[in-house]
């Protein structure tokens, strides 16, 4: 069944171009985030200012086990301060669908998703900070804490290739005990953003973003 | 004898758009973000030309002489695209 959902999943983002949670109305945003212990893989529709829903995979890798979750997804956004020169928002994240479990108790079973988003930036600034927090009757939780601190060296103008320097602090104590470090340069140009680093411990990472 | 006057008030109005519209919006801080904008404004058809102007926070929209975007529709656009409008001003 999952991988059902993982094929269609694949076959919907070969003809959809590519996650903010929430991006304007009747937008659509295909994301795909990628490091050798997980990747997070969606595909949302935003139907009003404030909600979006979509489909999630999720993959988690712990030594040569996997955990893969299929989830269908509903955002929506709780706040927003557009000030003068700044931007800040928190959503709200919720998912339901299959987990299917390697690590810990092996099973497949029904999973369920809660979390949090929250960002500031500005041009040059940005700050985000993202909770997920995955569960399942009879499988183990995965839990996922993110934050993020960037700059950019420059102001691009509009439909310009913008750049920017970030890092990011990961903690996911089911799947790795430490804190995952990585340094990342991110670009966006138009509609499509991607992010390329390497964490303090080797770990690649290959991020893309579109909204269409 | 008034609405004769009002409808040449509006005529007149119409007939001195040049076509310009602009539009302050706050929270624009975001290039690949404000896409949403123009992605709205593009579904008028008369609408010509639309630019973002990140470094001002505004918006430029270029509609077929004489022809206007109201003040309501304005707000709603830029509200479905996550924005605040802080000002319109029609050039």
């Amino acid at each position: 069944m999952l991988r059902s959902f993982v094929g269609l999943l694949m076959f919907a983002y070969a003809f959809t171009a590519y996650s903010h949670p929430v991006i304007y109305k009747d937008g659509f945003v295909a994301s795909s985030f990628n490091m050798s212990s997980y990747s997070d893989n969606q595909l949302l529709y935003t139907f009003s200012p404030k909600w979006a829903t979509g489909l999630n995979h999720w993959r988690f890798t712990k030594g040569k086990d996997n955990t893969e979750l299929g989830l269908a997804r509903l955002n929506y956004l709780l706040w927003r301060k557009n000030g003068e020169d700044s931007q800040a928002n928190i959503y709200l994240l919720s998912g339901a669908g299959v987990m299917d479990s390697e690590i810990g108790k092996k099973a497949s079973r029904e999973a369920y998703l809660g979390g949090f988003e929250a960002d500031w930036e500005t041009r040059t600034l940005y700050t985000a900070l993202k909770y997920y927090h995955f569960t399942s009757p009879a499988v183990s939780d995965i839990s996922m804490t993110q934050a993020r601190v960037g700059i950019s060296p420059f102001e691009a103008p509009f439909e310009s290739l913008q750049s920017w320097f970030m890092v990011q602090a990961m903690y996911m104590p089911q799947v790795q005990k430490d804190v995952i470090i990585t340094p990342m340069l991110r670009f966006f140009y138009k509609s499509v953003l991607w992010e390329m680093g390497s964490s303090t411990r080797g770990e690649w990472m290959l991020n893309l973003m579109v909204h269409y | 004898m008034k609405k004769a006057v009002l409808v040449l008030l509006c005529f007149v109005s119409l007939s001195a758009f040049a076509g310009e519209i602009n539009v302050k919006v706050s929270g624009m801080v975001c290039s690949m973000c404000a896409q949403g904008i123009k992605k709205k404004f593009s579904k008028i058809e008369f609408v010509k030309d639309i630019n973002v102007n990140l470094d001002d926070k505004i918006v430029i929209i270029k509609t077929e002489e004489g022809r206007d975007i109201s003040d309501q529709q304005i707000n709603d656009l830029i509200k479905e695209a996550g924005y605040n409008v802080a000002n319109i001003e029609r050039k």
